[in-house]
């Protein structure tokens, strides 16, 4: 499992400024050339949600097709490109699991396992788990000391509603816990998160820009 | 409630972007965002916050074939219609419009040979659902929706051939309606675009698509409860 590069995220965001403002001027090769460079982030990002490939797949293609349509209205002063792609990808993997609601959800087969969060990062897949994730990306961002902060309920609550797309009641019934409990965890880790996260930022801006 | 407060707004806009805001609630959160700045910005912050979290998700590329299908989606220029077949007039609307979907196309084309042609096994179909004259809070809504549904029936395309304007508080929410029961809801399907509908017999005994008004989630009750706008007969 190799790391993702190290590449700031406001480095990758930056080479996609450009392609994206063509875009949003109709540019097509522009488009093409900012599917590219983003699409492999922005499906693993949607394929975590939705599980399902052809699921994700149509996801993907709506979200593509809905930047398209927006590009113009992007506004770089307000956000950074890959933020805003990955934003409006999560946004519509999100909805699509209350579209897919009605039919059934596959789950893992090894129910009776699931109430221990250790084996929940083991199951189903050899991907890592949202709890993998939110570590290499603390290290990826040098934020290590500041994921301390949470206690180890608090991160796998975050992590797995944000990496996995779970609600509260799904991460309550994953961790074996009232749904009280779990939403609280969710709210003062978020809280948490905020504090370290601002400090990184600024951290970031202090920093010399590059290219 | 007062949405307007910062702690509330802070709270909400964490959970929403974090994902953990779900169902009403998450529906409720985003029709207030455009008339609430302050939310606005306290949702913009936390996705500077969060997202690049997802450095750590390991890349993956998509098959080619989503971009092919996004390439038609926003009309592409190697889609642009072709002579048909002599046919109905709502096939002549059908092949003149321009910016139909990948899929619609080949079902379209698909269609146009099969005319001419002994039945293979699994046709595509297209069906078109007509306003049924009801409207929607006195507006009116002449356009009329394509549905294009695969040969396995597993998969259909709708989009509306002119642009239908929509409340931002209401929904469109297709329905297959089968010769006797209730209607089965297919999910929410755009306005302004393509929406792809996926699922396993989806259409089992349907003789009719159907769009209705909805709130923004979409019916509320599994029934439609606006008015239908739109209807279309399966079958030939």
């Amino acid at each position: 499992m190799s790391l993702p590069p190290s590449r700031d995220w406001s480095e990758r965001s930056r080479e996609l400024s450009h392609l994206l403002a063509r875009a949003g001027m109709g540019d097509r090769a522009a488009f093409a050339a900012l599917y590219a460079k983003s699409s492999a982030h922005l499906f693993a990002v949607v394929l975590r949600i939705c599980h399902d490939r052809a699921h994700a797949e149509d996801v993907l293609q709506e979200v593509y097709v809905n930047v398209w349509r927006a590009a113009s209205g992007f506004d770089a002063a307000q956000s950074q490109p890959l933020t805003w792609l990955t934003s409006i990808a999560r946004n519509r993997a999100i909805d699509s699991l209350r579209r897919a609601q009605t039919q059934p959800r596959l789950q893992s087969a090894n129910a009776a396992d699931d109430e221990d969060p250790d084996v929940y990062e083991q199951t189903a897949d050899d991907r890592p788990g949202p709890l993998e994730l939110l570590a290499r990306a603390a290290d990826a961002r040098a934020l290590a000391q500041c994921m301390d902060t949470l206690t180890g309920p608090q991160r796998s609550s975050v992590a797995l509603a944000f990496y996995d797309g779970l609600s509260h009641s799904e991460v309550a019934e994953h961790l074996g816990q009232p749904i009280g409990t779990v939403k609280s965890w969710v709210r003062r880790g978020l809280l948490a998160l905020k504090r370290c996260l601002d400090e990184a930022v600024q951290r970031d801006a202090a920093a010399p820009a590059r290219g | 409630m007062d949405y307007s407060h910062p702690e509330l707004a802070e709270r909400l806009a964490a959970e929403y972007v974090a994902g953990s805001l779900r169902g009403p609630a998450r529906r409720r959160f985003e029709a207030l965002l455009p008339a609430h700045p302050v939310m606005r910005q306290a949702v913009r912050e936390w996705q500077t916050r969060l997202m690049p979290l997802t450095v750590s998700v390991e890349p993956q590329a998509p098959p080619a074939a989503v971009w092919d299908r996004i390439e038609a989606s926003i009309g592409g220029g190697s889609l642009a219609a072709r002579p048909a077949p002599a046919a109905p007039s709502w096939w002549q609307r059908l092949a003149l419009w321009r910016g139909l979907a990948a899929f619609a196309t080949v079902a379209a084309v698909s269609l146009g040979v099969l005319l001419a042609r002994p039945q293979p096994a699994q046709p595509p179909i297209v069906v078109v659902l007509n306003a049924t004259g009801a409207t929607a809070d006195g507006a009116v809504v002449p356009a009329t929706f394509v549905a294009s549904i695969s040969g396995d029936g597993r998969s259909m395309v709708t989009r509306p051939i002119a642009r239908v304007s929509l409340q931002a508080s209401r929904a469109l929410e297709l329905w297959a309606v089968p010769a006797q029961g209730a209607p089965r809801s297919l999910g929410l399907v755009s306005a302004q675009s393509a929406t792809v509908v996926r699922g396993e017999r989806m259409l089992d005994n349907a003789d009719a698509l159907a769009v209705s008004l909805e709130p923004p989630g979409g019916s509320p009750t599994g029934a439609p409860t606006g008015p239908v706008l739109w209807a279309g007969k399966l079958g030939t």
